[in-house]
């Protein structure tokens, strides 16, 4: 299509309606695609052959505007409500009187559960592959927090589960309770505002609770941004969404992961009886153990005592065994032990008689022998 | 100190103690120690007051 300017002098020139004629030919020279977006701001008309709407994108909020044919629209039996997401099949087009951009749509189909599953899938592998569900990011709980953060709907049963959770095991618990939307387009949103909103009131740990629901209830809770905001939460969170097979990708990126409400509420306390009956049980063992010592260290002084006491005796012992081994060897010595052989000394006058000479024929002599001594008179000298 | 260092610290000092190994003078300084970080507990403990307060959500109150 040829458009027609006016000259001025060198200068070319289109009128407004010209331009946007260019334009819109050459828009249409585009091929046809499929844009996915959720629906918001639909205005249909029985007077209007058209309907119109704006396509959401949910990651970054750009906007689409979409015009689609009445009578297609009402063919398809959509029943679409503000959020639904859609796939819509058109073309790229100019509203020439007003200038305006938008995709002029051929066909409309709902993102059905399928296409739900296959985004969550992707979406769970590429959080993967960040390492957004790491086992090494995981934090410990805190013991005994001083103020639990609570986010859940306001449908009670998950709130009141968790709340009697904890008050049962640990009565002084401080809790603070943020109730928001748990379903529906701004839910994603709205629970990422209640972390924040706690975290900032100084909580030091976080539970997400919300009771069962189907497919499409618990889509919030694997929203990219909601996933992302529980994995950088300053504190720990508890996750407590759906039930045991659900697992939204919530559970996967929080720190803990509950299989009930009620399971999330005995996990952020400590069973307040047994931590009473634990101290207790630690200033019970002080008192034994400073004794075991002292024990000990008693023990140990009697019998040094003992040992001292024993002292002079063992040395009497000692000396007098050193005393009576002297004795026998002196007896040894002793001619007396060789008269027990056999041995005889004989006296002559006052003295012991060593050679024949010292005595004459008739002399009397003293004979002593081991037991004894007796007079003898000698015969002769040989 | 936080609850959990201080019970930490006390079973600690508990199984030290029931060692029997400690010298007397480790030993009664270990009880001492051991006292003040029970009572550290206990009174946290004796002090926590349930509170169950409700955050006025923001988000709920200026929705369209």
């Amino acid at each position: 299509m040829k458009v027609e300017a006016i000259e001025y002098g060198d200068r070319k020139v289109y009128s407004v309606g010209a331009f946007n004629r260019g334009i819109a030919s050459w828009l249409q020279r585009l091929p046809t695609v499929w844009v996915e977006g959720e629906v918001t701001e639909l205005r249909r008309s029985d007077r209007w052959a058209s309907v119109f709407f704006t396509l959401k994108d949910p990651q970054d909020g750009s906007c689409l505007g979409v015009s689609i044919a009445r009578g297609q629209f009402d063919a398809l039996r959509l029943e679409l409500s503000d959020g639904d997401r859609v796939h819509a099949f058109g073309r790229p087009e100019l509203f020439e009187a007003r200038g305006e951009f938008r995709l002029r749509a051929l066909s409309l189909e709902r993102f059905g559960l399928g296409d739900h599953l296959a985004a969550l899938e992707r979406l769970k592998a590429k959080l993967a592959a960040e390492g957004l569900f790491a086992a090494d990011r995981k934090r410990p709980l805190p013991l005994l927090p001083t103020r639990i953060g609570l986010v859940t709907g306001n449908d009670a049963a998950a709130k009141r589960d968790v709340l009697t959770a904890v008050t049962t095991r640990f009565p002084p618990a401080n809790v603070l309770v943020a109730e928001t939307y748990v379903q529906g387009p701004r839910a994603a949103g709205a629970v990422i505002e209640a972390l924040r909103a706690l975290c900032r009131e100084g909580v030091d740990v976080l539970v997400v609770a919300r009771g069962g629901g189907s497919f499409e209830d618990l889509l919030p809770f694997s929203d990219e941004r909601l996933v992302r905001a529980i994995a950088e939460c300053p504190v720990p969170v508890v996750s407590a969404v759906g039930h045991e097979q659900d697992t939204p990708l919530c559970d996967l990126a929080a720190d803990v992961r509950a299989s009930t409400p009620s399971v999330a509420g005995r996990l952020v306390v400590p069973d307040l009886a047994q931590l009473l009956e634990r101290l207790d049980r630690s200033r019970a063992g002080l008192e034994r153990g400073t004794r075991r010592s002292l024990e000990r260290e008693r023990r140990q002084l009697d019998g040094t005592h003992e040992r001292l006491g024993r002292a002079p005796r063992l040395l009497l012992e000692r000396r007098r065994a050193k005393v009576e081994q002297a004795g026998a060897r002196l007896r040894a010595l002793s001619p007396r032990s060789t008269l027990e052989r056999g041995y005889a000394i004989v006296r002559a006058g006052d003295g012991i008689v060593r050679s024949p000479e010292a005595v004459e024929p008739g002399e009397h002599v003293d004979v002593e022998v081991a037991e004894g001594s007796f007079g003898a008179r000698v015969e002769e000298r040989t | 100190m936080t609850f959990e260092e201080a019970q930490k610290e006390l079973e600690g000092i508990v199984q030290r103690l029931e060692s029997g190994e400690a010298p007397l003078d480790e030993a009664l300084k270990l009880w001492e120690r051991g006292e003040e970080l029970y009572r550290f507990c206990k009174e946290r403990l004796d002090t926590a007051e349930g509170k169950i307060e409700e955050l006025a959500s923001r988000a709920q109150a200026t929705k369209p």
